[in-house]
């Protein structure tokens, strides 16, 4: 099949029907902005439930009349179990200081009052690799009915909260990707359909001059390839300025900004851009398989 | 005359029927050998298109065998009728051009298919277009051609891939008599070439004194005179 005249035909064919071919881009455009959009939430929710994840830490308040020797012991203790990344021992006087700093410069609020008043306690991050929330949970309990133990605080709220929405919006996800791809499919088909009607005459005229079914459909195919990797290049475009000012919007506050939200991963994006080339081009393939009569 | 005996055309008990009660053939029988100019006569309705559609397998016998260049056209699979279509140079009665094309893309439609090369695909081309008189709108739009003009038109895109069979269904139907007389001699030069033809018209005055064989259809059957 001689490549350099397909690749030209498919080129004129583009500039000879611009309304048909932009139409149809821009249907393929639209639709993978609506997956990138899910995507881009999607991804970001789980970076979000990952950071706070890392970050959850449980506390274990120590009953004040603890010796200060058994500290260590209870230390090693701690250290010894599963799924503990880092301990850190908090103690009485540190935790005024930090309660100083958190008034700073109403300090005067704590005067009087004993500097050993709080507990101390044991700050445990859990391991991230084995982190998920019924982990959290179990050790929590475990620790709680130690007899040094006063108290055990940790997000369970949160991470019960956090993980049950991450959840749901994960399947809507893949829910509404399942949904895009069935009307993607059915667009695209029909708007591929929609072309092949249009130029019935001309594939009609080109098989009675002796044109292989492969020089038809090779054109086709090419343009359609264009279609789905221009329209997906487009919504990557438009989906990453609407993503920048969204965040230019809401990414003021310090929050958002230690959240470290980003748009899609530039593999991700490759994948996108074939899968929309390649989808478009089967779609392609059977409309004219159909309408070939192959 | 005749360049060989060898027989490039031939229909044997050929019947077409579209429906029960539209007949088109009923028994035709014809061997036309390699190289002749015959011409194919008969009233509106007799069957001359049908006739030369079955013999580039756009249609299909109802009964009864047609054999091309030795090769019987039933048994020709769907990937080996391009290979048909490209020894076959037909000049439709309706002419098929891409009215939103212009005559050079047209005209171009037929060498592109068997992949010629850009730079002789123009000079054939514009050899083609010129020998037709229509140089002077090789970029034209077909649309905008006059009706006579565009049946030029379909005539080079038949003949620019120099196909060794041409049929020509009234290829002369809206033309005036000089140009009606240019096609007929650009015919009998291709012929003179090699060409096998079949030339289907209803201008009597196309045939009358020439020596050429000619097929006349009707009421379902081939006489010739
Ligand atoms: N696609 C078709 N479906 C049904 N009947 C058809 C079809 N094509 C032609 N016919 C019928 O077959 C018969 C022969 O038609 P055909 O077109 O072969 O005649 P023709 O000799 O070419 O006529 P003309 O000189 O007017 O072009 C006619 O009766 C016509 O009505
Ligand atoms: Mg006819």
């Amino acid at each position: 099949m001689p490549l350099g005249i397909i690749f030209k035909r498919a080129l004129r064919d583009i500039r000879q029907n611009l309304v048909t071919h932009v139409m149809t881009t821009i249907v393929v455009a639209l639709t993978c902005l609506v997956f990138i959009f899910f995507s881009v939430f999607s991804i970001n929710l789980q970076r979000v439930a990952d950071r706070f994840g890392k970050e959850l830490a449980i506390v274990v308040y120590v009953k004040k009349d603890l010796a200060q020797e058994k500290i260590p012991t209870l230390y090693q203790k701690i250290v010894s179990m599963d799924g503990i990344e880092n301990v850190k021992f908090v103690s009485s006087e540190e935790a005024f200081k930090r309660l100083e700093g958190y008034f700073k410069d109403e300090k005067e609020i704590l005067e009087g009052v004993d500097p050993l008043f709080l507990p101390p306690s044991f700050e445990i991050q859990i391991n991230k690799a084995v982190y998920n929330p019924g982990r959290v949970r179990s050790i929590a309990s475990a620790l709680s009915k130690w007899p040094e133990v006063q108290k055990v605080q940790y997000g369970k709220e949160w991470v019960d909260r956090l993980e049950s929405f991450s959840e749901a919006v994960r399947a809507a996800v893949i829910a509404s990707a399942v949904l895009l791809l069935v009307m993607a499919a059915f667009v695209v088909s029909n708007t591929i359909k929609l072309t092949v009607y249009a130029r019935q005459d001309e594939i009609e005229i080109m098989r009675l001059v002796g044109a292989t079914n492969g020089f038809i459909q090779g054109p086709f195919l090419l343009a359609s390839f264009f279609q789905g990797v221009s329209g997906s290049l487009a919504a990557l475009v438009v989906g990453l300025f609407c993503y920048e000012y969204v965040l230019n919007i809401i990414g003021q506050t310090g929050l958002i900004r230690s959240l470290h939200l980003q748009f899609l991963p530039p593999f991700y994006m490759v994948i996108i851009v074939l899968v929309s080339g390649i989808f478009c081009m089967a779609g392609t393939a059977m409309a004219l398989r159909r309408f070939l009569k192959l | 005359m005749l360049s060989g005996d060898q027989v490039v055309i031939e229909l044997r008990g050929v019947r077409k029927r579209y429906t029960r009660d539209i007949v088109a053939l009923e028994e035709a029988n014809l061997s036309i050998p390699k190289g002749e100019f015959v011409f194919l006569t008969g009233p509106s309705g007799a069957g001359k298109s049908t006739l030369l559609r079955m013999l580039y397998k756009a249609e299909e016998p109802t009964k009864g065998s047609i054999i091309i260049d030795g090769v019987d056209l039933s048994s020709l699979s769907k990937s080996q009728i391009p290979q048909l279509r490209r020894k076959v140079g037909v000049i439709f009665q309706d002419f098929k051009l891409l009215y939103n094309k212009t005559v050079f893309e047209n005209v171009a439609l037929s060498l592109e298919v068997i992949g010629l090369k850009k730079s002789q695909l123009a000079t054939r081309v514009r050899q083609v277009v010129e020998g037709v008189g229509l140089a002077d709108k090789l970029h034209r739009k077909v649309v905008q051609l006059s009706g006579g003009e565009q049946q030029r038109v379909a005539i080079a895109r038949a003949v620019v891939n120099r196909p060794p069979i041409i049929l020509a269904d009234e290829p002369t139907g809206n033309l005036d008599r000089k140009r009606t007389t240019e096609v007929v001699a650009l015919m009998e030069e291709l012929n003179a070439r090699g060409a096998t033809i079949i030339f289907a018209t209803h201008d009597d005055a196309l045939f009358e004194n020439t020596h050429r064989r000619v097929l006349q259809l009707r009421d379902g059957k081939i006489e010739e005179f």
